[in-house]
């Protein structure tokens, strides 16, 4: 019973976050000291006064602004989303988000796989055999791995996936290692993931390994974070009491790293996996265009430097919408982890 | 040597030594302690913060961990000696439990789970079998409303409640031997005395032999049939509770019992022992006591003093009991009415 | 213990007094290098206030102007590097030596000053401590001696300092100057060695740009530590355009460097302001901070960041600074809510302390109490978190101008030049994007280190489990 009450409360918390991300969108673009129906025109045609009328009835900004703010929250609030203006012109913005956010979403989510599956379990590793050799080699790898710029090591992946490499040892054997051609072939190492025949194995295993490189790219960061951050629950977790008297009862040493060390370091990590989750919607935008996947975060990218404002600011909300989302779902994940949570409620 | 009823000891520690290693300097813990627990007795360790008493209690259960190792000595639990790596096949014959209850249980299982995996463990009892008896054990312990507890978790049970659960969780073992480091002094005093009657009972019932550390005199006597005092690493005394109460043999133990609200003239001022407990950085080379000690001469601070028999199953280590020493030749034994004459003495 | 007047350790000059002694050897340290440090200072206002219709702006470029002429010691005309062969010997450069050898000597007396003068300051710092203070030890004794013997912090710190000198005395650093080989390249002539004529010949820079370009596996192309054909020494490389990378680099560090420190700086005075605020009031003052950043944080920090340098794009405001100050600004609106976050609990914490009721008791201020007695408590994370986030931010910029926003082009930063030589990392001018990479997880590592040193040196116990992993990742970049 506490749990769904904290939960709801959680939920009822997400609703002015999200109307207040969305207003402050709102003034920001419609409000701003840039015209957002200038921007749309070209030069010749802001000239043209009967054009730009026509874009600001379009626009809606020959209403007042407290109209104008009423009816786009609105029509955001029902997904009413209409067109656009400049990419890929005249084109319902709803269809074009279902096309592209398929995309991103793929990307975020091999990232997030990576991120957890690779970087909490060498976090484990390191906590685990802590003070040692390995541990600092991990450690100082994760380190370094978190400082780099993720566009810079998208650039740096994808020079050195797009040569052929081979691997020779005499005459005995000659490995040949083409990033290419290994596994499912792909035309080109660099763009958009074929996201239509996912439930074919062949097609799967294609837009994965497409996805691949900029998945760990992304997830690189976050990967540096939480095995840093999963190292320190577990050397948290091994000094506690409740462990030592565990192996005074002679659990066996598979059960207490497993059922009580683990268990309890994952703790921590949660609230650090899900705020990595907003980093990746972030970042995507750069490791996006860079390997050329026209997803969500190009396409506002895109927008932004070609000036479709308004398809600036509804991209902006959606962003908003999945960031609550995740957020939501962090706090679902919480309260099933942690049996405490709920009395307290943070 | 002071030596109990004519029987092998359950327990017998001899010249056990545990040494830390830090970055900056060695700290000898445990420093060549001695002592006997035979079955169904209670031995208390007496001593202050800092000398020795939890180390000395994780050693016997193998709970030490790096920077600390057992470099000395042995442990002798039933004709095996315990550090020569043999902990494992003991584990359930000794029992712990640990001075601060809310971290003695693993926080996201309930206190069921963990009572039934000793169960498992050490009486193979699985499925509703278990939970009968893990029911009965809380019973036992005397926690209301068993049945509901058992599925409870940690943290929605009260601080006495859950020294309750844990001595329940020791009990699962069916152990020997229990180990109890200071199981009262983060509970309220009325808790305490209930914890002490339940130990009391238990032991009774079971036939279990304790051993009681804690820095609380008033303990010590209500509690423990003979008693260790420690300081600094090392046993300073071992004598029958009542006798080391009465007459103290080693300047120590009578500051300590002078010490004790309630035994000193209410007009008079509390005597305090000047000075702290010495971190040992080195095996002794004197008498860790004599910076602090009243009685100190010359040799005090050049030999570590042995220990010497002063009566019917006791012994102190302290020069002043030496045959031959000048002193030892005024005053063999102190007056326990002398201890109660207050203030400054020597 | 009259410490005022005996002092334990004697000097050799006829004074009593150590400070004296410290205090002078710290003016010749100054007042050699003065100009180069007025020159940042001033440069650095310069290039804040020169688009804006302040009346400031011509005052200052006059100082500027002014500020040049300061005899430095270690400056382009007494350690010049860009002389001429003339057919037996270097013409023009320090001691006669290769360019090379000439830059070499100065960028190394550079830092070695650099070090110097912080030998110096530590010097003083022990002075004081020793003599001078009426305090035997206090608490932060402890934390100095701690963060001293933590390794990594250490490297931490002498990284960023390289890094803050590298920012501070870049017109001195590099082979050639911005001015010189990029802004005005058409302006400046240079004298050169020209081998098939056997004969010293002039051009103009830009002219000598063109025929030193690295664009993938032409012949023309410089790598780094090479010369090009007109005898100048290229530590980096070359770019694209034929400017030098080296100069580009070290130019671009002071951008980051100040845009960084700036946007840092106001993050943390905004953050902690509202944290103070919000422990010391508590209740709905908190709740409706907490809603307020979480709607700040709802928004991608990199994409509000594409879409405030968007909008704000044309404005005056993206005129100061090469849009650097608006950068910064928007980088504190947006970045305040992570440090905001993370000084939270230390803040409640604090403020649950009984000092604070003792204090209301009598009838405190509010703001007295809370500067007074809860800001010194979170000073130390600020540091903490500030330099995480400083990390961040470096790579955020770095990002932005990657993509072409943010830093006008063609101002140097760092991202930047990734961009231009993006197309070309698999070729022989591998150069160009690999080095600003390098160099940018060098410095951010750095950061972070430094975080991690004051951190275990304020409060041994403590460790990241919070999010400052969030706060140092520049929002996604």
């Amino acid at each position: 019973m506490n749990k769904l009450k904290y939960l709801g409360k959680r939920l009822l918390m997400s609703v002015p976050v999200v109307w207040l991300g969305a207003s402050m969108t709102w003034f920001i673009i419609f409000m701003g000291p840039v015209d957002p129906a200038s921007r749309l025109l070209s030069e010749g045609q802001t000239r043209n006064p009967a054009a730009y009328e026509a874009a600001q009835i379009q626009l809606g900004l020959n209403q007042p602004p407290l109209q104008h703010y009423l009816d786009w929250m609105s029509n955001l609030a029902v997904f009413d989303l209409g067109q656009t203006w400049l990419l890929y012109q005249g084109s319902n913005v709803n269809a074009l988000i279902l096309d592209f956010l398929p995309r991103t979403l793929w990307l975020g989510f091999w990232s997030v796989l990576i991120a957890v599956f690779v970087g909490v379990p060498l976090g484990f590793y390191a906590g685990m055999r802590s003070n040692t050799a390995s541990d600092y080699v991990a450690s100082m790898g994760g380190i370094v791995w978190r400082a780099m710029p993720n566009f810079w090591l998208a650039i740096m992946l994808l020079t050195v996936l797009g040569s052929a490499y081979t691997l020779a040892a005499g005459d005995f054997f000659a490995l040949n290692f083409d990033w290419q051609t290994i596994g499912p072939n792909l035309d080109s190492i660099s763009g958009s993931p074929d996201l239509s025949r996912l439930d074919t194995v062949d097609g799967f295993l294609a837009a994965t390994k497409k996805v691949l490189p900029a998945a760990v790219v992304l997830g690189s960061a976050s990967m540096g974070n939480e095995m840093r951050i999963g190292r320190t629950a577990v050397l948290e977790v091994r000094n506690e009491d409740y462990i030592d008297l565990a192996k005074a009862k002679g659990v066996s040493k598979r059960a207490l790293v497993w059922k009580h060390i683990l268990r309890n370091a994952l703790v921590p990590l949660v609230p650090i996996i899900t705020s990595e989750a907003f980093l990746l919607i972030g970042g995507s935008v750069l490791v996006e265009t860079v390997f050329g996947i026209n997803g969500i975060g190009n396409l506002f990218y895109q927008a932004a430097i070609q000036g479709d404002l308004p398809l600036v600011g509804t991209l902006m909300y959606v962003f908003i919408l999945m960031i609550v989302g995740i957020n939501l779902i962090q706090d679902l994940l919480y309260t099933l982890i942690d049996p405490r949570v709920g009395l307290e409620g943070s | 040597m002071s030596v109990g009823p004519d029987e092998e000891p359950l327990l017998a520690v001899r010249d056990l030594e545990v040494v830390f290693h830090t970055e900056r300097e060695e700290i000898h813990a445990v420093d060549g302690v001695s002592f006997d627990i035979h079955e169904g007795e209670t031995v208390g360790l007496v001593g202050e913060s800092g000398s020795g008493k939890s180390v000395t209690a994780r050693s016997i259960l193998g709970l030490v961990d790096s920077p600390g190792s057992i470099e000395g000595g042995e442990i002798g639990f039933r004709g095996d000696d315990l550090t020569d790596d043999n902990w494992e096949r003991h584990r359930g014959d000794i029992a712990i439990v640990f001075q601060d209850p809310s971290n003695s249980l693993n926080p996201v299982y309930t206190v069921g789970n963990q009572i039934k995996e000793a169960l498992r463990i050490h009486q193979g009892l699985r499925g509703n079998e278990a939970t009968d008896a893990a029911v009965g054990l809380l019973e036992d312990v005397g926690i209301p409303d068993p049945r509901r507890r058992v599925e409870e978790y940690p943290h929605q049970l009260s601080g006495g409640m859950q020294q309750r659960a844990v001595i329940a969780m020791a009990l699962a073992c069916d152990p020997d031997l229990l180990v109890c480091d200071e199981p009262t002094t983060a509970l309220d005093v009325t808790i305490q005395a209930q914890i002490l009657d339940l130990l009391a009972d238990l032991q009774r019932e079971e036939d279990l032999a304790i051993l009681f550390i804690t820095h609380d005199m008033g303990v010590i006597e209500d509690a423990t049939d003979r008693v260790n005092v420690i300081y600094a690493g090392e046993i300073v005394e071992r004598a029958p509770t009542g006798t080391l109460f009465s007459e103290p043999a080693h300047p120590y133990t009578e500051a300590l019992l002078r010490s004790i609200p309630g035994r000193t003239n209410a007009a008079e001022r509390l005597p305090t022992i000047e000075g702290e407990v010495p971190t040992p950085t080195g095996r002794a080379e004197d008498c860790r006591f004599a910076p602090r000690c009243p009685y100190a001469f010359a040799e005090c601070h050049e030999m570590p003093p042995e220990h010497v028999d002063v009566g019917a199953e006791r012994s102190a280590a302290c020069l002043l009991h030496e045959d031959g020493s000048e002193e030892a030749a005024e005053r063999t034994v102190f007056d326990g009415s002398e201890a109660v004459s207050g203030g400054d003495s020597a | 213990m009259a410490r005022a007047h005996e002092t334990t350790s004697g000097t050799l000059l006829p004074t009593n007094s150590p400070a004296a002694v410290w205090a002078a050897i710290g003016a010749v340290l100054f007042a050699a290098q003065a100009g180069a440090f007025f020159g940042f200072v001033v440069g650095v206002l310069g290039d804040l206030l020169t688009v804006t219709p302040l009346p400031g702006a011509a005052f200052v470029t006059a100082v500027e102007a002014a500020v040049e002429q300061i005899p430095t010691l270690l400056s382009r005309d007494v350690i010049p590097n860009d002389g001429y062969w003339n057919g037996s010997r270097w013409v023009g450069t320090f001691l006669g030596l290769r360019p090379s050898l000439a830059w070499g000597i100065r960028a190394a007396l550079v830092y070695l000053y650099a070090f110097a003068f912080a030998g110096w300051g530590i010097l003083g710092y022990r002075l004081y401590r020793r003599e001078y203070r009426t305090a035997d030890w206090t608490p932060r004794d402890d934390m100095v001696d701690r963060f001293r013997g933590h390794k990594w912090g250490i490297f931490g710190l002498v990284v960023v300092f390289m890094f803050v000198v590298m920012a501070v005395f870049a017109p001195v650093l590099g082979p050639t100057t911005v001015d010189e080989n990029m802004r005005n390249s058409y302006s400046n002539e240079i004298t050169y060695w020209d081998s098939d004529a056997e004969a010293v010949q002039t051009t103009l820079v830009g002219e000598a740009n063109l025929a030193s370009q690295s664009r993938g596996d032409n012949p023309e192309r410089v790598l780094p530590m090479e010369y090009d054909d007109f005898g100048r020494f290229h530590p980096f490389g070359t770019l694209p355009s034929g400017q030098d990378l080296f100069t580009f680099i070290v130019s671009g560090s002071r951008l980051s460097l100040v845009i960084g420190l700036l946007s840092v700086g106001l993050s943390a005075g905004i953050a902690a302001s509202l944290a103070l605020v919000a422990a010391y009031y508590k209740g709905r003052t908190d709740l409706g901070l907490v809603l307020a950043s979480d709607s700040v944080m709802a928004m991608p920090q990199l994409l509000l960041l594409i879409m405030l340098t968007t909008v704000l794009s044309g404005t005056w405001l993206a005129e100061i600074y090469s849009g650097g100050f608006v950068l910064a600004l928007i980088f504190a609106g947006t970045g305040w809510t992570y440090m905001w976050r993370s000084l939270r609990g230390p803040a409640l914490q604090v403020a649950e302390r009984q000092w604070i009721d003792a204090a209301q008791s009598f009838g405190q201020r509010p703001l007295t109490i809370m500067r007074k007695h809860m800001l010194p408590y979170i000073t130390g994370y600020l540091l903490i978190y500030g330099s995480m986030t400083l990390g961040g931010a470096i790579i955020s910029i770095a990002g932005l101008s990657y993509l072409g926003l943010g830093i006008a082009p063609p101002t140097p930063e760092w991202g930047r030049a990734i961009n231009l030589g993006q197309d070309y990392v698999a070729t022989g001018s591998w150069h160009i994007s690999l080095i600003p990479g390098l160099l940018i997880t060098l410095v951010v590592t750095g950061f972070n280190a430094l975080g991690d040193g004051v951190r275990d040196a304020i409060d041994p116990q403590s460790d990241a489990t919070t999010e400052d992993g969030a706060a140092g990742r520049g929002g996604g970049a």
